[in-house]
């Protein structure tokens, strides 16, 4: 991506973000066991460029224990969304540090669950004072080691003390879902422990990480934010000739194209499998290029060397039309918001053509020479959410089963006969240990079939749960063409004996226009009937993106006073007959 | 050739290059914090490709000194 500012930049950069209207809001806690001015600085600049409004709380130097602990606290009284804790090797390990080997292997092991333990009880205590996700780094394994060479040869070394420590913590949390660890670890040999241990620094200013280094280690933990706050992209979305394959096919044909085990067509192979990789994990894929279909066509289906075939593809834009249009009829065949997307392309007339049109879309600055994609892509942190749910690891396959369900609607005349000829089938499932990952990923995400718009954590949606003024519920959508899987969310408080209120109420965009709501609201309904309530109240909050459910509440028989709407069980609601509900 | 080295200076402090001169220090620019101070050394260690040592570094008292030292590692701002 582009070159990393000098932490001067944001330092002077942070006092000049003006109060504007940021979509979106995070509180930032940071506890450090060394000195780590200008992190604050820098995530506060970096998520102002991202519309975010980012307030921060920076615990005073090494008194982490002390603002974890004092339940009355400082950190606390701040309520922070996402707290960071990082506690430096060398302050853990105490003398062991230097004189691991002064104390037997046992003593060492033990010492190794001792510090374990005190970790534990600083989790346990947090987590039960905040509902601020806690991310810990883990322990940079430095090189040195008084046992040299000897050390890889030596039984429970100072060296697999550090890697025991981590192994065990990242076991410890990871079931949890509000405690995640930042592998630092990986951050100090992403950049080399001699450039971000920098020892006139340390000796001078107690700085453990070098000044230089500071914006690339706010990168990494803005992966937390952007994550936290739902703004993962979702699509990616990517020109073929120079960028897939190295040529361009409508001149140097298919023979001529620079695609397999020879440089330079090795490049192009590699970025594929990275992009596969990505696909794998749910992120979508599709084409936008200027170019002969056929010609494409025969490249995808028939080159040897192609790693992305047809069916890794949701959506294709192969004509001569500009780039920008094609890029918003992918995004509407998709169903996905701009802002989820992320573009690249090896020209930069064609870049800058699309940032111009359309700012919201990420579009990629690709370096000229094609054996630097894989690296840029892999340092990419845009894609990174805080849980991969089964749906995430399916979301390639449905998008191409969706693919031949809109071929099948254009091919089927009616809306109604095309809906009964999908064969729904819906199941409503309660919220549960497997379900509320998916509830409040759906919760995050869904931006245009969604009544409210209320974000929740998974914290969030386990607490609701757990109360019996609430109700909270998911439906599971299958037609023939294959599973959608959980795809519609609703949240439920039984205000009181006569009266209901429907708090949230979504459909994930792959589902939306299959009559699927209304499956999930004659099932809200049954449910009031059976315990005798006489009204259902909800409202519309309108947002930027969700335009497409207004219309809903007055379709289903709600009616408006004030800021509410009303549905009055008296009035009779009958589910579609072609939609197939069960209950599980 | 100074220029190159008040501007650095400016940059860092988040102020204007005209108003950073050889007396320039902590106590006449009110930005210069002590931390600010590391920021300078680090951004000036590489703007001008050298590693000031700890003695050098803990000896600056205003601009004059961050010339000597610089001319130490062979960056001569002469004008």
């Amino acid at each position: 991506m582009t070159a990393e500012h000098k932490l001067s930049y944001y330092i002077n950069n942070s006092d000049k973000i003006l109060e504007t209207k940021f979509n979106k809001k995070i509180r930032i806690g940071i506890l450090s066991s060394f000195t780590i001015n200008g992190l604050k600085e820098t995530i506060q600049v970096k998520s102002a460029d991202k519309n975010i409004d980012c307030t921060t709380y920076v615990g005073a130097y090494n008194q982490y224990n002390q603002e974890i602990l004092n339940v009355e606290s400082n950190l606390y009284k701040f309520s922070p969304d996402i707290t960071f804790l990082i506690i430096d090797t060398q302050n853990i390990l105490g003398d062991f540090f230097y004189f691991p080997y002064d104390v037997s292997i046992l003593e060492r092991k033990n010492f190794v669950e001792k510090k374990l333990k005190e970790l534990q009880t600083l989790i346990d205590i947090f987590t039960s004072n905040t509902k601020s996700k806690l991310i810990i780094a883990n322990f940079n394994i430095p090189t040195y080691s008084p046992y040299g060479i000897f050390e890889t040869k030596t039984e429970y070394g100072f060296h697999q003390m550090v890697e025991d420590l981590n192994r065990k913590l990242s076991n410890n949390v990871a079931k949890s879902n509000s405690v995640y660890v930042y592998d630092f670890n990986r951050f100090i040999l992403k950049y080399g422990e001699n450039n971000i241990f920098d020892s006139k620094q340390f000796f001078f200013g107690d700085m453990k990480i070098a000044l230089d280094y500071i914006p690339h280690l706010a990168n990494d933990l803005m992966s937390y934010v952007t994550a936290y706050l739902g703004l993962s992209k979702k699509c990616i979305v990517l020109d073929l000739d120079n960028t897939l394959w190295g040529g361009v096919i409508g001149e140097d044909g298919f023979n001529g194209i620079m695609l397999g085990p020879e440089p330079p067509g090795n490049t192009y192979v590699e970025f594929q499998r990275v992009l596969l990789s990505l696909f794998q994990r749910g992120i979508i894929l599709a084409i936008n290029s200027k170019n002969n279909k056929d010609d494409v066509l025969k490249v995808i289906e028939e080159h040897p060397y192609m790693i992305l075939k047809k069916e890794h593809f949701a959506s294709m834009r192969i004509n001569w039309n500009d780039k920008v249009s094609n890029i918003k009829e992918i995004a509407h065949e998709l169903n996905i918001s701009a802002d989820s997307m992320v573009f690249f392309d090896d020209d930069p007339v064609n870049r800058e053509f699309m940032k111009l049109n359309m700012p919201q879309i990420l579009t990629v600055d690709l370096p000229l020479d094609s054996s630097q994609y894989v690296q840029t892509i892999k340092q990419m942190n845009e894609f990174d959410v805080l849980n991969i749910t089964a749906e995430d690891i399916t979301r390639g396959k449905m998008y191409v089963e969706q693919q031949k369900r809109n071929n099948f609607e254009q091919a089927t005349p009616n809306l109604e006969s095309f809906l009964k000829n999908l064969e729904l089938k819906i199941l409503i499932k309660n919220s549960n240990e497997f379900t509320i990952p998916r509830i409040s990923q759906l919760t995050l995400k869904t931006n245009q079939f969604n009544l409210t718009t209320k974000r929740y954590q998974e914290s969030d949606i386990k607490k609701i749960s757990d109360n019996d003024k609430y109700i909270v519920g998911c439906a599971q959508v299958e037609d023939k063409f294959g599973d959608n899987g959980i795809t519609g969310v609703f949240i439920v408080n039984k205000t009181n004996s006569q009266e209901w209120f429907i708090d949230t109420f979504l459909l994930s965009c792959r589902v939306m226009g299959r009559d699927v709501e209304k499956a999930i609201l004659g099932h809200i309904i049954n449910r009031a009937k059976e315990d005798n309530v006489e009204l259902i109240k909800t409202q519309f909050l309108s947002s930027q993106k969700n335009k497409p459910i207004e219309d809903f509440l007055p379709n289903c028989g709600f009616k408006k006073d004030g800021d509410y709407w009303y549905y009055s069980l008296k009035t009779p609601f009958i589910i579609p007959t072609y939609l197939e509900v069960n209950i599980e | 050739m100074s220029q190159r080295l008040y501007e650095l200076i400016a940059k860092v402090m988040g102020g204007e290059s005209s108003s950073i001169n050889d007396e320039s220090s902590p106590t006449s620019v009110e930005s210069w914090t002590s931390f600010k101070g590391y920021v300078l050394l680090s951004e000036l260690e590489t703007e001008f490709n050298v590693k000031f040592t700890i003695d050098e570094a803990m000896d600056v008292t205003n601009v004059a000194d961050i010339k000597k030292h610089l001319k130490n590692h062979g960056v001569d701002l002469t004008d």
